[in-house]
């Protein structure tokens, strides 16, 4: 509640400086800050995999595939005033939301045409989805029986989602060019998260605009419904005395580590989050500084402040301290951490704990350099320190190509390493008296390389037309990431500029 | 790293007291590859880094909002 009346006054805020601005107008001629409406299509093909998945308590699949189409529209509201709004889906398949419930059903046969017996109809939207198997003439199906495995992706309700977002900016130049002002608002929702933002920012040049100074604000409230992973989901419904006899553990067999059944299998540690909110706050500082006819300098500096629910609630936890139980087949029991195990899945300790604030330093400079017609340098570093213990430096280097005066190529290198936040631990590592804990490798020790190749076309004439749309720019962009860690990503995105030409 | 970081300001200190360029001689510097910030076809990389890694941050992009659990 406290978010929407936060979200409507940033939006009355924001209609207010966009009506505000109609009284600043000037009678001399002034050179418009955009001349005609843009239009931006742009479009990208995400793809993931890697071996330790946070929802399986860091091991397993990672598997991730994500499509992004995004349009982004600038609009001249006078010649000081400029509105963009930008609106885009990310739809996504995810082996990591897709295991919060990774049990799938799997049918048990007698072979024989003389033995008949009543198909127990466990069905897959209460087992977690999944294939059934149809039988041969010979076999007959005697009921089935919950599977699962960390190194697939179950066919659950939750595998796929939807993040839809949208963002409106309106900045106000001076009629000398050289004070900028803006504000913002934004919004995204996917079933179980939302998040509304909003902020300003204050951009002045000096120097004859050779030095360009700028601070931003910005504020996102955010809210999770969490999702549990199902075992712990069923405990907090049924409480203890009760969840192994109803719901979903109503006729499941439980394992322990030696492949006896049991009911010894109590999450005591699990607890249901008091709070759904994460809020961020971050004060941004730009400073740009021409150093020559060639050479420019920028200088990112961010102070950013996170409070709330910090940690994924669907993501597991086992502890190095308590037995170790199990749904599905015991004869994987043995060899449950190897991509070998396809039919055994552990029932987690808890989900993962972390502090309720947090807060982010990132320092970063650019450097670009025009070396002669056909090459540029773009240089980019990055200093990252916050207080969960994790450091971070970050190098950038961009090559861009001028083939002739349509085409450009820009192959591009990035380095990244980190190190361990304060808190990571690998898959049953942590201890159940423990604070905080998490098995997320994304804040694990790690370093990564990304290699890219972009095409770009620009047009001189914008000749190329679609109604009143004229081509401006068209560009194609491939990278591959590998982390040494395992995890490897590919992404490609496209993205098209039009000019409205009337 | 608070000594880094004074000498970084410093540093940019000392730099605004370069030579001036007019207007008239920043065809070099009005080249798109010479802007500042980053392209646009880098947000979607600047998403997934932001997801897959643990830093984020001073680079123009986004630091809060949405998940990225996934």
């Amino acid at each position: 509640m406290r978010n929407t009346i936060l979200f409507i006054l940033a939006f009355f805020v924001f209609v207010d400086f966009t009506t505000g601005q109609q009284t600043d107008s000037t009678k001399v001629y002034k050179k418009k800050v955009l001349e005609n409406a843009e239009v931006d299509l742009l479009m990208s093909l995400y793809n993931q995999d890697g071996v330790h998945s946070p929802v399986n308590g860091g091991i397993g699949t990672e598997k991730l595939v994500d499509g992004t189409p995004t349009i982004t529209i600038s609009i001249p509201l006078s010649d000081d005033d400029v509105l963009t709004v930008d609106a885009g889906i990310s739809a996504y398949t995810s082996a990591s939301s897709s295991n919060i419930n990774p049990f799938r059903s799997t049918p048990v046969y007698l072979k024989g045409a003389s033995l008949t017996n009543t198909v127990t109809t466990l069905t897959g939207a209460s087992r977690g989805g999944g294939t059934v198997v149809v039988p041969t003439p010979n076999q007959t199906i005697v009921g089935y029986v919950p599977i699962g495995t960390p190194w697939l992706a179950s066919t659950g309700a939750s595998h796929a989602d939807k993040n839809k977002a949208v963002h409106a900016d309106i900045s106000h130049s001076s009629d000398s060019r050289n004070f900028i002002v803006g504000s913002n608002v934004s919004y995204s929702k996917e079933y179980d998260y939302t998040s509304y933002g909003f902020g300003g920012n204050l951009t002045g040049l000096f120097n004859e605009k050779n030095t360009e100074i700028g601070l931003k604000g910005s504020v996102y409230l955010d809210t999770w419904k969490p999702l549990y992973p199902t075992e712990l989901r069923e405990y907090m419904d049924y409480g203890a005395a009760t969840f192994q006899s109803q719901g979903y553990f109503n006729g499941v067999k439980i394992l322990n580590q030696s492949g006896v059944q049991t009911t010894a299998y109590m999450p005591s540690a699990f607890k249901p989050w008091d709070s759904k909110g994460r809020n961020s706050y971050t004060l941004s500082f730009f400073a740009s500084q021409i150093l020559s006819q060639k050479l420019q300098v920028a200088l990112f500096f961010d102070l950013v402040m996170q409070e709330g629910m910090l940690s994924t609630p669907y993501q597991r936890m086992y502890f190095a301290d308590k037995p170790n139980y199990y749904i599905g087949s015991a004869s994987d029991i043995s060899i449950y951490t190897s991509p070998l195990n396809e039919h055994v899945y552990q029932l987690a300790d808890d989900i993962e704990r972390l502090p309720t604030s947090r807060y982010k330093l990132p320092i970063g400079v650019r450097m670009n350099y025009y070396i002669n017609e056909m090459f540029v340098l773009r240089s980019y570093y990055r200093y990252y320190i916050d207080n969960w213990g994790l450091k971070a430096n970050t190098v950038n280097l961009d090559l861009p190509v001028k083939l002739n005066q349509l085409f450009s190529v820009t192959p591009s290198v990035r380095w990244y390493d980190q190190s361990q936040a304060d808190y990571f631990g690998p898959f049953e590592t942590h201890l159940s008296t423990e604070k905080y804990y998490t098995s997320d490798y994304d804040l694990s020790k790690f370093t990564s390389m990304q290699y890219s190749m972009a095409l770009n076309y620009t047009s001189i004439t914008n000749s190329f037309h679609i109604g009143s749309l004229g081509l401006k720019n068209f560009n194609l962009k491939y990278s591959y990431y590998d982390r040494n860690d395992g995890l490897k990503a590919n992404i490609f995105s496209v993205g098209v500029k039009f000019v409205n030409n009337y | 790293m608070k000594k880094k970081f004074l000498a970084v300001i410093c540093l940019f200190v000392f730099l605004t007291s370069c030579v001036s360029v007019k207007e008239y001689k920043k065809i070099y510097l009005n080249d798109p590859d010479m802007k500042l910030s980053a392209n646009q076809n880098e947000r979607f990389e600047n998403n997934f880094q932001v997801y897959r890694e643990g830093a984020s941050g001073a680079n123009s992009g986004k630091t809060g909002g949405g998940c990225g659990c996934n």
